[in-house]
């Protein structure tokens, strides 16, 4: 799958006085790339510009030819996003009517909407899920049933907002394991380290600029580093 | 009470055709007077929850509150009235509760906002949006177990600091934890596609 690059130039974000990210010059081509750093460094708001769901108070961000200040609503359907608490991603009272919801909003069908929800629950072997009502489910269901929606669209990358914060060890394995598996792009925002192991970058956010970039291991290093210091 | 998936013969019925019956018959039973005919109909009621294939687990702690609610209505209006007038009070109101659940427990849920949004387009024409409305009649059901946990999980909270019964105590966070729901929920709507932007102003 031929991935649009995503580029960030000269990308600052302030709310009121207080800037949250600094002066960010990136360019993100390859599949895997994780996102760490501290508490309140930036992450999210880094992860939320690349979907248009926070627009840069100053610079550009381009996803391919489109840049989200002008074409925020053709990004979402490119850029999915699963955020840090599924409880509040899931919209619709039933599982398959919520990973349905996304799809209605891409004006697809009804029958490719069902056929689309059935397979993208058979991917994620929770098709037993279904039928069931949301607020009934595990958090580890629930968080599989966020990446369901998000993967029924289609998109060609996909940003976790630490996916596995909320979930236990063997939840946060599986979801790993399916991260993995993806065919897209994913970005990954997280305080999980052990999730990054097999990634191509990691980039370490602290104070609002990109203290470092580059391999796993590196980058990791470099923030235990700056975490002790 | 809301159903995903039923395979009876009236998950096969059009859900305009079931709700449209539900409405005639529960005023039809305000037209019957005779006990004899109320506990007919109130036994086709019993038959058509038996074999509508329903998840008797999911019905049965409404079923129970239902009964216990009924059961002083009963003694009250019993009390009030005369036995006769209770029972054809309790005999209408439980067949119009177990239709309900009939009908509702063999309806997907998405076929029920579709109804909805067929039902509220009129107030097209007074610049609403059906669809909006429906989504938030489906959110707002979502998110009722929700906001019970946060409830529950703020009680225990100040429960353990010993504000076990100052309202504000609990009311305060309550609001705020809602609010940021609402907010992490608009921002999921919109990472997912929504259009919130009626079609009227669409550029």
């Amino acid at each position: 799958m031929e991935l649009p690059s995503i580029h960030l130039e000269n990308v600052s974000v302030r709310y009121g006085d207080r800037d949250v990210l600094k002066d960010i010059n990136i360019s993100l081509n390859e599949q895997r790339i994780g996102v760490i750093g501290a508490n309140g460094a930036g992450k999210s708001t880094l992860s939320r510009l690349l979907n248009g769901l926070v627009l840069p108070t100053e610079g550009s961000v381009r996803i391919g030819d489109l840049t989200t200040s002008q074409h925020a609503k053709q990004i979402r359907r490119q850029v999915g996003f699963v955020f840090q608490n599924p409880a509040n991603q899931i919209i619709m009272p039933i599982v398959s009517d919520d990973i349905a919801f996304g799809l209605k909003n891409l004006s697809l069908p009804k029958a490719e909407r069902t056929q689309r929800v059935n397979e993208t629950l058979h991917e994620l072997n929770i098709s037993h899920l279904a039928d069931r009502e949301s607020h009934t489910l595990s958090g580890g269901e629930q968080q599989m049933v966020a990446l369901a929606s998000v993967l029924a669209m289609r998109p060609e990358t996909i940003i976790f907002d630490e996916p596995t914060t909320m979930l236990d060890l063997r939840n946060r394995l599986a979801f790993q394991h399916e991260i993995s598996k993806l065919s897209q792009r994913a970005i990954v925002v997280t305080h999980d380290l052990e999730i990054l192991e097999d990634f191509e970058r990691v980039l370490v956010i602290t104070d609002g600029t990109v203290a470092f970039d580059g391999q796993p291991a590196d980058a990791i290093a470099h923030y235990r580093q700056w975490s002790h210091a | 009470m809301i159903a995903a998936n039923n395979t009876s013969y009236l998950a096969l019925i059009k859900p305009g055709w079931k709700f449209g019956a539900l409405l005639v018959l529960s005023i039809a039973l305000y037209l019957i007077n005779s006990w004899t005919v109320l506990l007919s109909i109130f036994i086709v009621s019993v038959v058509l929850l038996l074999t509508a294939r329903v998840n008797f687990k999911q019905i049965r702690l409404p079923l129970i509150s239902l009964a216990v609610i009924l059961s002083v209505v009963f003694i009250l209006l019993g009390i009030q009235t005369d036995w006769l007038n209770a029972l054809r009070s309790v005999l209408r109101l439980l067949t119009m509760c177990l239709l309900a659940y009939s009908v509702s427990l063999t309806t997907k849920f998405e076929a029920m906002l579709e109804l909805f949004q067929q039902v509220a387009s009129p107030v097209r024409f007074v610049g609403g949006n059906p669809a909006q409305i429906a989504l938030a009649l489906s959110m707002t059901i979502r998110f009722i177990p929700e906001l019970k946990k946060v409830y529950v999980e703020v009680r225990e909270a100040q429960h353990a600091r010993g504000l076990a019964n100052n309202p504000l105590a609990v009311t305060v966070p309550l609001v705020i934890r809602s609010l940021r729901i609402a907010d992490e929920t608009a921002e999921a709507l919109d990472a997912r596609g929504y259009d919130s932007e009626p079609a009227a102003f669409r550029r």
